[in-house]
């Protein structure tokens, strides 16, 4: 199983500048960080410092926004090598980056940008994976985009897209909540219909952030609180998916580190909260069971009259 | 539209690319076209947003993403030209010097390149040298770490060799030889102090770093000299040639001077 491979790591916060010397100098209370690839693809100075610090102290997660996986570019050998070379040296528990395009013809829009759901672009990005995979010799996760527009060339839906390309690249799904809530305000979908139509066994992290209502779009900001649509939908998935590695994402108005660490022990309140209602049920539909034609079960703790 | 009339993924992508960075937004780009593109054909649109304002959330993304990273970076540049000048100077060097570099660090690598080429120049003929310092600022705060020469490396060198020692600079160090004292303005609003007149004198700016923190300073004339030399590859022997010819001053002492220094700023690479 592909989620195997992903322990839970717990809940934890995105790496921030603003909060290095706090990190550094009083180590608080946190599970994990994830860190922006791409801030650290550098050849020396503070933030490599910085980051030796961290780690040596607390697991980390490389998140990539500049892999551009689905550009028809070929894929940046250079940026392929600092990214293994980053790698190498921080040993993070794993990496990710996002299904999307975010340049051509060597041009970067410092953007992330849709692709077409098709069984072409499935093929194409599960073949680009697939070679990243074999370069840096480990599985990764592919991250859902927020996204404003969709393409009349699209036939199929984005979760079935996005399933579909996990599948044939075989590696796992970064499951961003607040996208997928994002998305099927921009574009009218069911949002848990979403989550119901990705392989549970894929999915090996969360990822929360906040919007901002724009009217007529919602705008993948992570400069707000997360919703409570989006708890809502956390719940949601914490019920299907069990309870995975989660990050708070929170990059623009960033709040003092006490209160970002608040919202990641509320994330890691509520998950634990579903799984003990979930045991709960568990063990009532067991109990409902067993009254009136329930098989017996190895593992019961009753003993049983026969072997008395 | 059927799958035989979609465009490819490339055709896809460059069109999107070429309406997104357009300067003048993308509606403007589509009427350069003269109905080449019917955007409505390649993205669905709805009741609550058409194809063009969906498409227009990317291009502004795109523009305000990097004006505000630029923004970041030269908050002096920023600070001569005022928002409005500076927003300008963006769009123009966006045409000019679109992205290509994975990380957004590297987005201003050419502002000043830009600027001293743009009619700004007539305007605040400094601000290239200005933006070429807060440039540099930053190159070398992400420069390789290394080794600083010290004080026992130094004393370790045997005597002999000295004339053909070749010292190196740190790879943090960057040598800036600009046409006015924009190191004056820098410093002026570090301090929170009104923009000083800047004076139009060469001066070599030596920027480095130290624990991490970068730092810049002007070069003493004869150092100016002797740094240049060693930048280019040259022998001691030849830099003390250099010094001696341009002074009457104690040359020993002179040399001392300079290398302890170097030695105090971490400017010289132990080898």
């Amino acid at each position: 199983m592909i989620r195997d491979e992903f322990p839970c790591l717990g809940w934890g916060v995105g790496l921030r500048r603003a909060h290095y010397a706090e990190i550094l100098e009083q180590f608080p209370a946190m599970d994990w960080f994830e860190i922006t690839t791409e801030n650290f693809m550098v050849a020396g100075g503070r933030p490599l410092e910085v980051l030796e610090g961290v780690r040596a102290n607390y697991p980390i997660v490389m998140h990539g926004v500049s892999l551009s996986i689905g550009s028809a570019d070929p894929l940046n050998q250079a940026y392929l090598r600092d990214l293994a070379t980053l790698t190498r040296r921080f040993e993070p528990a794993w990496i990710s980056d996002h299904l999307c395009w975010t340049g051509i013809c060597g041009r970067n829009l410092h953007d992330l940008l849709p692709l077409p759901y098709t069984t072409d672009a499935v093929t194409h990005c599960a073949r680009r994976i697939r070679q990243v995979q074999d370069f840096l010799g480990r599985r990764i996760l592919i991250e859902n985009i927020s996204s404003y527009l969709q393409y009349r060339a699209s036939r199929m839906r984005e979760a079935e897209f996005l399933a579909a390309v996990a599948e044939q690249a075989d590696c796992g799904i970064l499951l961003d909540i607040n996208n997928v809530y994002v998305n099927s305000f921009n574009h009218h979908f069911d949002s848990k219909r979403y989550l119901d139509t990705l392989p549970a066994d894929r999915i090996a992290q969360f990822h929360l952030a906040g919007h901002r209502d724009c009217g007529t779009y919602l705008l993948d900001s992570h400069d707000h609180p997360v919703s409570d649509e989006v708890w809502e939908l956390y719940d949601y998935a914490v019920q299907r998916f069990g309870p995975i590695t989660t990050l708070v994402e929170w990059d623009d108005r960033i709040p003092s580190f006490t209160d970002l660490a608040a919202v990641a022990r509320t994330a890691h309140d509520r998950a634990d909260a579903i799984m003990i209602a979930r045991e709960a049920l568990d063990r009532s539909s067991l109990i409902a069971m067993r009254g009136s034609h329930a098989p017996r079960f190895p593992d019961d703790n009753a003993v049983d009259p026969a072997v008395k | 539209m059927s799958p035989a009339d979609a465009p490819d993924l490339q055709q896809l992508q460059k069109l999107l690319y070429r309406l997104i960075v357009a300067p003048n937004g993308v509606e403007d780009a589509i009427a350069r076209d003269r109905g080449a593109i019917d955007l409505d054909q390649i993205i669905v649109g709805d009741e609550r947003m058409t194809a063009l304002a969906r498409a227009g959330i990317y291009a502004n993304s795109y523009f305000y993403r990097l004006l505000e990273t630029l923004r970041e970076d030269f908050p002096v540049t920023l600070a001569v030209a005022g928002d409005d000048e500076f927003h300008n100077l963006v769009t123009g060097y966006l045409v000019d010097y679109p992205p290509s570099e994975p990380s957004l660090l590297y987005a201003g690598r050419y502002l000043a390149d830009y600027l001293g080429s743009s009619p700004i120049i007539a305007r605040w003929p400094f601000i290239a040298d200005l933006a070429r310092l807060e440039r540099g600022l930053i190159d070398s705060f992400h420069a390789s770490d290394a080794p600083s020469l010290d004080r026992f490396a130094l004393q370790s060198i045997p005597p002999d060799t000295w004339p053909v020692l070749r010292f190196k600079l740190h790879p943090a160090a960057r040598l800036l030889k600009l046409q006015w004292r924009v190191d004056e303005i820098v410093r002026a609003f570090e301090q929170k102090r009104g923009q000083p007149p800047v004076v139009a004198e060469p001066v070599m700016l030596i920027v480095c770093r130290k624990q991490a923190q970068t730092f810049y300073r002007p070069a003493e004339p004869l150092e100016a000299v002797a740094l240049s030399l060693i930048e280019q590859g040259s022998d001691f022997a030849a830099v003390c040639e250099a010094i001696s010819a341009a002074t009457n001053d104690d040359l020993p002492q002179l040399i001392n001077h300079l290398l302890l220094r170097w030695l105090d700023d971490g400017l010289l690479l132990k080898t």
